[in-house]
């Protein structure tokens, strides 16, 4: 399933972020995963010592540690534009989780699918559109007045 | 760098090669490339189309009409008199024709991060609605200034790599991922001083 099987987009961003000033497009995330189990171990040495210093240098978004029985852990990214983005970190080492909240924080949160065009631009044309009479000199001459006995 | 008007200046070494008043044969032109190496080989893209015509106006005229016409542009640009710009700007291997306000996704990773501001140095070509500007191949950096923010660093979709031979039990799949950058063009800044 490729191209034509799959969907895809136009690029955009949402609501112009980058006209005015850059705004982090991560809302809110959170950090399910157990105590006890060891696909969690990753996640618990990161959240002993990482996910306070991700918190301090990313201000726009909240951090939410839940721990709860559960066989796979995963973080829950929710984005501005009102998609979420569950990944699981089962077995992953505190590197790699850093790594990977990084990687959610720069995205914007449209989908990632594939994109029609490199580029996008409101207004594509400055000089005129070209038709097929730019630039020809004219061929006949001004119109002149209507007279009877042309006829 | 130069000034023309819009039609201007696509034959560029055609015009500088060949003198306007007479044109040489196709054959004469062959042998000549052949004896020196300074000529460019003719191809079918060495003229125009179009039958050369010659200019009704004498190399002073000229001269002076080309003068009128940098010192025309010249005002327009001390007064700022021009509306929105576009500039064609070499980047991430590619040329991009771009205005402010639009969007560019670039296939790789960049070293800044999402927030941060770039500086596009290598424009090409800046134009307004009455007149553009076009470098050899460059425009100096202290006449433009393409400013850039990163937007997003994500990943492509995961595209599909699959090798396939017939009857020969051959087949390979494989996904690829690329990093991807965003960028807003924030602007485009023409300086009030043309040399």
């Amino acid at each position: 399933m490729t191209s034509r099987g799959t969907p895809s987009r136009f690029l955009r961003s949402v609501l112009q972020n980058g006209v005015g000033r850059y705004v982090c497009q991560l809302k809110r995330i959170s950090i399910v995963f157990s105590k006890k189990a060891q696909s969690s171990l990753g996640a618990r040495d990161f959240i002993e010592e990482g996910v306070v210093d991700y918190a301090n240098k990313n201000p726009g978004t909240v951090v939410y540690v839940s721990p709860q029985p559960c066989r796979v852990p995963k973080i829950v990214a929710e984005y501005l534009n009102g998609n979420v983005r569950e990944e699981t970190i089962t077995s992953k080492t505190s590197q790699q989780i850093s790594e990977l909240l990084t990687k959610l924080t720069n995205q914007s949160g449209l989908e990632i699918i594939r994109i029609r065009k490199p580029f996008h631009t409101d207004s594509p044309s400055i000089q005129g559109l070209w038709h097929p009479f730019t630039n020809r000199p004219l061929s006949i001459g001004p119109i002149r007045g209507f007279s009877m006995h042309d006829f | 760098m130069s000034a023309s008007m819009a039609y201007a200046g696509l034959w560029r070494t055609c015009r500088m090669l060949l003198p306007r008043h007479h044109v040489l044969s196709p054959a004469a032109i062959r042998t000549q490339s052949s004896a020196s190496g300074d000529l460019m080989p003719w191809t079918s893209l060495s003229r125009p189309p179009w039958p050369e015509q010659p200019s009704p106006y004498s190399a002073e005229e000229e001269q002076s009409r080309h003068a009128a016409v940098v010192s025309t542009v010249n005002q327009r640009i001390n007064l700022r008199d021009f509306g929105r710009l576009f500039a064609v700007v070499h980047f991430a291997g590619r040329q991009w024709k771009v205005t402010g306000e639009d969007l560019i996704l670039i296939e790789n990773h960049i070293e800044a991060e999402c927030g941060e501001r770039i500086r596009m140095e290598k424009v090409l070509l800046v134009g307004a609605e009455d007149f553009t500007l076009i470098g050899r191949p460059l425009l100096g950096k202290e006449l433009v200034r393409v400013e850039a923010t990163v937007i997003e660093k994500t990943e492509s979709w995961p595209k599909v790599h699959m090798r396939f031979w017939k009857r020969h039990r051959f087949q390979r799949k494989r996904i690829i991922i690329q990093p991807q950058t965003v960028l807003r063009i924030n602007g485009i800044e023409l300086a009030p001083r043309l040399t």
